[in-house]
């Protein structure tokens, strides 16, 4: 299962580079403009942000559950652990695309 | 409407640059030279503030090319209460 908790490692980290990076976009905006607009985008991110950090550190740093997944899990449920994982990635790189502007 | 305006003005890293460029607009319609001048903008910036605008249907040029001056349209004349609100949080 090596090949598969690296590829969830590594579309974890990229999740959270991007969503660093609308984050830095929608609180600069909130502190700026105060509106709910602004607030729900960056709390969406915060909370995203979160979550990517968290599957990250469960993935990588987190022994005992890296263990339970390197091992116990069959490729059947790794398949759509990582869809889920990059088609976040491709959600949120066209969100940076577009937010960058 | 209201939804791009927040959108394009709120939502994005050049949102607060494009309410400068709205506001100044207001005033009298210009062309890109002298929104860059008046703005202390880079050209190519306000170009692209400009084109991201336009293609969002937030103001039209008068199409005469180089030196097109740029005018704020009657749709978002419509809704000018909400750049309004939003020109209100940026001060």
């Amino acid at each position: 299962m090596g090949l598969w908790i690296d590829v969830a490692r590594v579309s974890t980290a990229l999740n959270v580079l991007l969503l660093l990076g609308l984050s830095y976009v929608w609180l600069r905006n909130y502190v700026q403009f105060r509106s709910k607009q602004t607030l729900g985008l960056s709390v969406f991110s915060v909370l995203l942000l979160a979550e990517n950090a968290l599957a990250f550190y469960v993935y990588t740093w987190d022994q005992i559950r890296t263990a339970w997944f390197a091992t116990a899990v069959p490729p059947v449920a790794w398949h759509a652990m990582l869809a889920l994982h990059v088609l976040e990635f491709f959600a949120l790189s066209f969100l940076l695309w577009a937010t960058w502007d | 409407m209201e939804g791009v305006l927040w959108y394009v003005l709120t939502g994005t890293r050049g949102g607060a640059n494009r309410v400068r460029l709205l506001r100044t607009l207001d005033e009298r319609p210009r062309n890109a030279n002298q929104l860059a001048d008046d703005l202390d903008l880079d050209y190519k910036t306000v170009r692209h503030h400009l084109d991201v605008l336009m293609d969002n249907g937030v103001i039209e040029n008068s199409g005469d090319d180089y030196g097109a001056v740029y005018l704020i349209t009657g749709q978002t004349r419509q809704h000018w209460d909400t750049v309004e609100e939003i020109i209100g949080k940026v001060e």
